[in-house]
């Protein structure tokens, strides 16, 4: 729709016009399919959760009074479409309050006495985002929200109801983790040469 | 291993204890002397930070299929959400909302 900006397109669509709900699906169905692509790891998934979020948009377009961005608005609503479906799935909050002691494969304390290569220069998005993928549920959606998506830990601490510290340990890990991920393709890669 | 000599210096365990709670911060004095000295925990932290650094850059991965769309509009109809006349202008002006 040419010329219609987002706002036009905000005030369009409470008025239930499609051609201004598709118009919002454009703009920012990558970004929301993206963030339920990463905290669920599932293509399938992904785009059902994208469907429910969008059509929770369109339901409570009407209460949106551009207190926040529109953005932020639809991605909060958006991440708590997918933290529901993990709820209901039992996943990956029914294990994060158990996870909050160090463990001990992936727990800090594994680095004392062992001092490998640095990461710095070594890491491209692809191997990124792959190693992102094979985070355990639990740390890769704290990882995605905090990291990623830019969510403070007391944003992280109400949307998943945990404590602030439960939400910087679980990060901490996701962060340890994907270094060991990251490392381990570091060394595949060289031993490859 | 540097920070286990003295005996009110912080070792690596203290250290890496607390991390997650001070990543942010930066620590008190001891955890940043602690910091400072201890190769392997300095390598550590500039690693943590990469990867956080790193995820900053990371740009949203690709549009879900079309079918996605499909199941919206289908369902907004069904539950009368949308005005029916302005249907049959979708198609044609779809592609111009698209994200580059």
């Amino acid at each position: 729709m040419p010329g219609l900006t987002e706002a036009a397109a905000i005030e369009q669509a409470k008025g239930g016009d499609s051609i201004a709900f598709e118009a919002l699906y454009g703009l920012h169905k990558r970004r929301v399919y993206s963030l339920c692509l990463r905290m669920t790891g599932n293509t399938a998934e992904a785009e059902d959760l994208t469907q429910e979020a969008f059509l929770q948009l369109y339901r409570k377009i009407g209460t949106f009074r551009g207190e926040s961005a529109f953005s932020t608005w639809l991605h909060r609503l958006s991440v708590n479409v997918v933290l529901m479906h993990l709820r209901k799935k039992g996943l990956p909050e029914v294990s994060l309050e158990e996870t909050l002691e160090p463990q001990q494969e992936d727990g800090p304390k594994k680095d004392i006495g062992a001092r490998d290569n640095v990461l710095a220069g070594s890491i491209d998005r692809v191997n990124l985002e792959r190693a992102i993928e094979n985070l355990p549920p639990g740390y890769r959606i704290i990882f995605v929200l905090h990291d990623i998506e830019g969510y403070e830990h007391n944003e992280i601490a109400e949307m998943m109801g945990c404590s602030i510290g439960n939400s910087k340990s679980q990060l901490h890990k996701a962060r340890m983790k994907l270094r060991d991920l990251l490392k381990l393709s570091k060394a595949e890669k060289a031993a490859r040469r | 291993m540097s920070g286990t000599g003295g005996s009110k210096k912080m070792t690596c365990a203290e250290f890496q204890e607390v991390l997650p709670y001070i990543f942010e911060s930066g620590g008190d004095a001891s955890e940043m002397e602690h910091l400072k000295t201890c190769p392997i925990c300095s390598d550590l932290v500039r690693d943590l930070r990469y990867i956080a650094d790193q995820a900053k850059l990371l740009l949203p991965l690709r549009d879900p299929s079309p079918q996605v769309w499909d199941n919206i509009q289908n369902s907004l109809e069904r539950e009368g959400l949308v005005r029916q006349q302005a249907k049959a202008h979708s198609a044609g002006k779809k592609k111009l909302m698209e994200q580059p």
